[in-house]
């Protein structure tokens, strides 16, 4: 199963006329950049795309969490996607966002570089992440898909956001 | 704890009877009951007597109940310094609010043993003498 | 049963004598009110004077030991308010009524010659339950015939609300659905924000622009605005108080329960209930408490033989008491039992790595580290234990409610726990302060007092800053290094922090004054940081975070600072 990709599945199926073809399902991604790869998440996970506000540093946080914003009015966290995907902490620039995102029924902010168009693709063209990603522990990453040039990472946002580890208060106490 | 003098506000000649043979044994034998068998009459009594140690005060008596006479002390601001004990039968939630809230220093729940009644007053007194103690 | 080891077994007679007059009477009314409605009659009259009579004599029974005839009173009781209530059971329920009340003056009567046997009227209770029981659809459907059709219309447009209509024909009072209020309180928050933000526009017009009539005018305003805002918070916060006797009433069943299971005796006394807090700390200091008294019952309070031998009175005592100092209630829950074992505190702390840093720890030190997480649970503190849940766990739920959790111990003579809560948990008095360029707000009832540093004054002994403060040595700690903000540098002021075991100062960089800030719970995925209590969004809208002073005053960060310096 490790290397069969879902593409050489649909090409098996390809090759077998008598069953019936079933109508592709399109998939909809927010599609943002962080560095020079393009990431993406389903777009019934997220609710507002918003510019970066004042993002206050809550001591103790978790790693992964950046501090907070006011999102009106709201207390939001940000997460520091950057580093849960192994990417090194950046400083927010002019095109740098917010991604709203509601998770397991929890909204928090994924602090992005940029945010680009929405992306429509048939699951088919997903494939599997690749073994390096895999052998790199980044267990978020759920597929890759290739549109025309361009290579999109697909993201389990449950994932980015659960297998954080946890900096329990006690944790941080004295070795 | 030493005998003091204690105020009874109640319909019930039995519960008299009963704080009499509470009061006339161990610690507190020697004491001085005072007996009121209704509102009016105890807060006559507890007007008179401004020294009392621990007043127990029924809740359902005819002519001045148990409530009336707190919301009337409250008013009068009478006495502020005698505990004034609130004596019930199973009494709801609703009502110990309402008699705290009148200004009851305790409850005592029907059926009560002596025991109970004996450490509600040393708790009562110890009270008092911290108070007189840091005035 | 009262056998002759009863305290009031002498009273026996004395019990008919006050009994039976009363007995009779109630069988004499209850035939009069059987005739009345047989005629057609509502009797209304008679209703009261049966009642408080039957509750006399119920009274009395139970005093007395004589439980058989308490419950048929109680049961009587029972059934006198269905027939009050509903004319349509009275068909059925007045015989067996009559029949309960004559059954009740055979029981006094025969008490004079000893209590009656166990179960003399147990056939009639049955009979009684049954009637209570099948009844009651019935007798619902015909109540709901009964509300008026315009009522019923009315409730069904308009369900989170409903009237008591006042003798005027005015709506006296009125019922709320609490999330109403709750929506309400949220709105306000927001009004303070746009408040808040308001008045720092203002600051900075201010700064361009001199004095003009114009900001004469918006200053009128602003004050005018103030003003309603703060007469609009008090009321608000009116409407969410609720006398604190809504919790303790379900205690003395949880005393009760409890203490029959591990074979103790337990006695709860509270006092205090009519102290009021806001519905949303109420609602949640429930839980805490309950592990609490749990705890107290199970692991502070020996068994009655132990107690004996100790001198103590057998039937233990827990004392649950609430007072309200200035804006903060004070709940304590206090037990006559073995107090906590400072030893072996001491000793398990150590196990774990988490020994106080002070040479010779106070008592107060010692016991606040019964608070920290794993230590609760262990063998050497079982006192502490209880049913799974240690006490951090309770300290953490405290926390959140912007409170503090302390306990005070006297070894052999009892343990109390001080839960010190917020009235309102919706707007915080606090000290705004800036700490590596970050700000933070304090709880104002946690500041003992700010003061200037001077250099002289600070001291390092043995890594830790002490400085002196009204001729006391307190140990002071760096806000930056707390809170993880850069390294320590000479900062210039000292905000004494107050707690139950010692003073203790915060290094900050500068006072930013006295704010009142709209409370905004964490959100969980921000996990329990140890030094922040919750969040707060200031008057330039960024948020700040409202610091864990009752935490930081024990203590229980500062083995993270160390690590990190």
């Amino acid at each position: 199963m490790a290397s069969d990709s879902i593409l050489d599945f649909a090409a098996q199926l390809s090759h077998a006329p008598a069953v019936p073809v079933v109508e592709e399902r399109e998939l909809r991604l927010v599609v943002f950049r962080l560095d020079h790869e393009e990431y993406a998440v389903p777009i019934q996970l997220v609710r507002e795309v918003v510019r970066v506000a004042d993002v206050t540093r809550v001591p103790h946080a978790p790693a992964h969490i950046r501090g907070v914003m006011n999102l009106r009015g709201r207390i939001l966290p940000i997460v520091e996607i950057r580093t849960r995907l192994g990417l090194s902490r950046a400083e927010p620039t002019p095109t740098s966002r917010v991604v709203v995102v509601e998770v397991a029924g929890r909204t928090v902010g994924l602090l992005v570089d940029a945010v680009g168009q929405v992306a429509r693709i048939g699951e088919r063209l997903v494939a599997a992440p690749p073994e390096e990603v895999r052998a790199a522990g980044v267990e978020a990453v759920t597929g890759v898909a290739r549109v025309g040039t361009r290579l999109l990472v697909l993201l389990d946002l449950e994932r980015v956001l659960a297998s954080a580890p946890s900096t329990a208060p006690s944790a941080a106490s004295q070795p | 704890m030493n005998p003091g003098t204690f105020l009874v506000v109640d319909d019930s000649k039995l519960h008299h009877q009963m704080y009499q043979l509470i009061f006339s044994r161990g610690e507190l034998a020697g004491s001085t009951l005072l007996h009121a068998y209704d509102g009016r009459a105890g807060y006559e009594l507890f007007m008179a007597h401004p020294e009392l140690t621990v007043v127990f005060l029924d809740l359902n008596m005819p002519v001045m109940n148990g409530l009336e006479f707190l919301h009337r002390r409250q008013a009068e601001r009478l006495h502020p310094q005698v505990p004034v004990v609130l004596v019930t039968t199973e009494s709801t939630a609703e009502d110990e609010a309402r008699g705290l809230e009148a200004g009851a220093w305790g409850y005592l729940c029907k059926p009560f043993a002596p025991e109970q009644l004996l450490a509600l007053v040393g708790r009562a007194s110890s009270r008092l003498s911290q108070r007189i103690a840091r005035p | 049963m009262t056998g002759p080891d009863h305290p009031f077994a002498a009273l026996l007679a004395e019990y008919v004598a006050e009994c039976l007059p009363l007995a009779e009477e109630v069988v004499e009314q209850s035939l009069t009110l059987e005739r009345a409605w047989r005629d057609g009659q509502q009797a209304d009259d008679l209703f009261r004077p049966l009642k408080g009579t039957l509750h006399t004599i119920k009274g009395n029974s139970a005093m007395m030991g004589l439980t058989g005839l308490q419950t048929l009173a109680h049961r009587l009781e029972d059934l006198w308010g269905v027939l009050a209530d509903e004319p349509a059971s009275r068909d059925a329920g007045a015989a067996l009524f009559v029949r309960g009340t004559g059954l009740l003056a055979d029981l006094v009567r025969a008490t004079a010659s000893g209590p009656p046997p166990e179960g003399a009227a147990t056939d009639y209770l049955e009979e009684v339950g049954a009637f209570l029981v099948s009844d009651r659809g019935a007798r619902e459907a015909a109540r709901e015939e009964r509300r008026s059709p315009d009522r019923r219309t009315a409730d069904r447009r308009n369900p989170t609300a409903s009237g008591e209509i006042g003798a005027d024909g005015a709506v006296a009072t009125i019922r709320v659905d609490s999330r109403r209020l709750d929506a309400l309180l949220e709105s306000f928050g927001e009004a303070m924000i746009a408040h808040a933000g308001l008045g720092e526009a203002m600051r900075q017009l201010n700064v361009r622009r001199r004095s003009t009539a114009e900001m004469a005018q918006l200053e009128r305003a602003m004050l005018g605005l103030d003003r309603t805002l703060k007469r609009l918070e008090g009321a608000l916060m009116e409407t969410r108080l609720l006398p604190i006797a809504t919790v303790f009433s379900r205690f003395t069943r949880l005393v009760r329960d409890v203490a029959h299971s591990e074979g103790k005796q337990v006695r709860l006394e509270v006092a205090g209930g009519e102290t009021r807090l806001d519905k949303t700390v109420i609602d949640r200091v429930g839980e805490p408490l309950v592990h609490l008294i749990t705890n107290a019952v199970i692991h502070g309070i020996e068994r009655p033989d132990e107690r004996l031998a100790r001198g103590k009175a057998a039937e233990a005592v827990i004392t649950l008491r609430a007072v309200q100092r200035s804006d903060r209630v004070i709940l304590t829950v206090t037990d006559d039992g073995r107090g906590l074992d400072p030893e072996g505190i001491l000793r398990k702390a150590r196990a774990i790595g988490q020994a106080p840093a002070v040479e010779t720890p106070s008592l107060a030190e010692i016991y606040a580290l019964a608070f920290l997480p794993g230590l609760s649970t262990s063998e050497q503190v079982s006192h502490l234990s209880g049913r799974g849940v240690g006490l951090d766990v309770v300290a953490n739920s405290i926390r959140a409610l912007s409170g503090n959790l302390s306990v005070g111990s006297e070894p052999g003579r009892g343990t109390t726990f001080s839960l010190r809560l917020p009235l309102t948990v919706a707007v915080l008095r606090s000290l705004l302060v800036e700490v590596s360029c970050e700000r933070y707000a304090l709880p104002l009832a946690d500041v003992a007092e700010t003061v200037r540093v001077h250099p002289e004054a600070l001291h390092q002994v043995a890594r830790q800053g002490m400085m002196t403060w009204r001729g006391e040595v307190i140990p002071v700690m760096d806000g930056g290094l707390l809170l993880g903000g850069g390294a320590a540098q000479s900062r210039r002021y000292c905000v004494v922090l107050r707690s139950a075991a010692r003073h203790r100062g915060l290094l900050v960089d500068s006072l930013l004054g006295h704010h009142e800030v709209v409370v905004k719970a964490l959100d969980p995925s921000l996990g329990r940081p140890p030094a922040v209590a919750a969040a707060t969004i200031l008057g330039d809208g960024r948020v700040a975070c409202i610091l864990d002073t009752g935490r930081l005053a024990d203590g229980w960060v500062e083995p993270v600072a160390t690590a990190a310096s």
